[in-house]
């Protein structure tokens, strides 16, 4: 048996991990759901008992619940398309839609580490091919990488562009001076993005740290 | 007049303002917490039967939160309620000192239980405080 690259190890845990976030996620949303029906249990009881229901509280009770299902509902749409991404080795794939709901699904993972992620995404689509799976894992551990140097309530920016024939997602955050064990994580995930054809680089201007992966459009 | 008084914590509002909202329909006086560093400052300036407290929160996460506030009262009865399910967790929590573990969704007559179980638990404790109180009075008197 052939051993597996260290980079390549983390890519059953990084799946599991997500899926950690999207079942916590949607525990959360069924909890919420499940609270709101409780309520109006408890207003129809209420009104069984001669208190008159206010119909405006149960209008807005519907909105919140229809909203907590939208909510579940995206969540799963982004999960799927996540998930489906490992079905194939090689495809032709929209960057932008990719970054976006990994963007989305990182999220609990980030305010975990007490950050937020924004994003600053093109209107169109950044087609790409390559390893729809590895993709995802790269750009998750870039952001990843980045949140480690980060301060508690600092933010990272996800921005994708493209330039010429390179699709380029920058890693944007205020970071404090990096230690040399960031530095070796740094080193790693460069032979996973070399891996995908894709050329990783980092900088720091003004406290700035930039993570910036350079990917071939094909 | 409400009979309990509860902290709910947890990151989620829209959750803890439906909980809050059924609780206080059943008699109990609940107030709420975004997070860990919040729940700390509650807990320092008012008194709670029960505090509900959610694992996955971000910045200090439930288990770190339930430490502290066990260090600033070692009497609270705290109840993990969480949507993060792992046993292994659930047994940190009441290894740590946690009345219990609840998984997210919970039934409400579930938590009123717990409501109800927390207050008698701290009714023994300020009933043997009391005595404790007491007994060193008559002996320091040499009664």
């Amino acid at each position: 048996m052939s051993e597996v690259p260290p980079h390549r190890e983390g890519e059953l845990a990084f799946f599991g991990r997500m899926g950690a976030h999207v079942s916590h996620e949607m525990r959360n949303v069924l909890s919420i759901i499940g609270e709101y029906a409780g309520l109006l249990a408890d207003l129809l009881e209420a009104a069984e008992a001669g208190r008159p229901l206010d119909s405006e509280r149960l209008k807005q009770l519907s909105r919140n619940i229809a909203g907590q299902v939208a909510k579940g509902t995206e969540t799963m749409q982004r999960f799927s398309r996540f998930a489906h991404a490992a079905d194939q080795q090689t495809a032709s794939l929209d960057l932008t839609a990719l970054v976006e709901d990994l963007v989305a699904l990182a999220q609990r993972h980030a305010t975990r580490a007490g950050c937020t992620l924004k994003t600053q995404l093109p209107n169109e689509a950044i087609a790409v091919t390559g390893n729809p799976f590895r993709l995802q894992h790269l750009v998750f551990s870039a952001i990843e990488l980045l949140l480690a140097a980060l301060e508690n309530g600092e933010s990272v920016t996800v921005r994708l562009h493209a330039e010429g024939s390179t699709a380029v997602v920058t890693m944007l955050g205020k970071a404090p001076i990096t230690t040399d064990e960031w530095s070796a994580r740094v080193s790693q995930l460069s032979a996973a993005a070399n891996e995908s054809k894709a050329v990783l680089d980092t900088s720091c201007t003004e406290g700035i740290l930039s993570l910036t992966l350079a990917i071939p459009i094909q | 007049m409400p009979h309990e008084k509860v902290l709910l914590v947890d990151d989620e509002r829209e959750f803890t303002e439906v909980l809050s909202q059924r609780m206080q329909s059943r008699g109990v006086a609940v107030e709420t917490a975004g997070n860990g560093r919040e729940a700390l400052q509650k807990v320092q300036s008012g008194s709670y039967d029960a505090i509900f407290l959610d694992l996955a929160m971000p910045g200090m996460d439930g288990i770190e939160t339930l430490k502290h506030l066990l260090n600033v009262n070692p009497d609270l009865q705290v109840i993990l309620l969480t949507g993060y399910a792992s046993v292994q967790k659930g047994v940190e929590a009441v290894k740590l000192g946690a009345m219990d573990f609840l998984e997210k969704p919970a039934e409400i007559q579930k938590l009123m239980d717990k409501i109800h179980q927390a207050k008698a638990n701290r009714m023994v404790i300020v009933e043997r405080q009391a005595e404790e109180k007491i007994k060193g009075i008559l002996d320091a008197k040499g009664w």
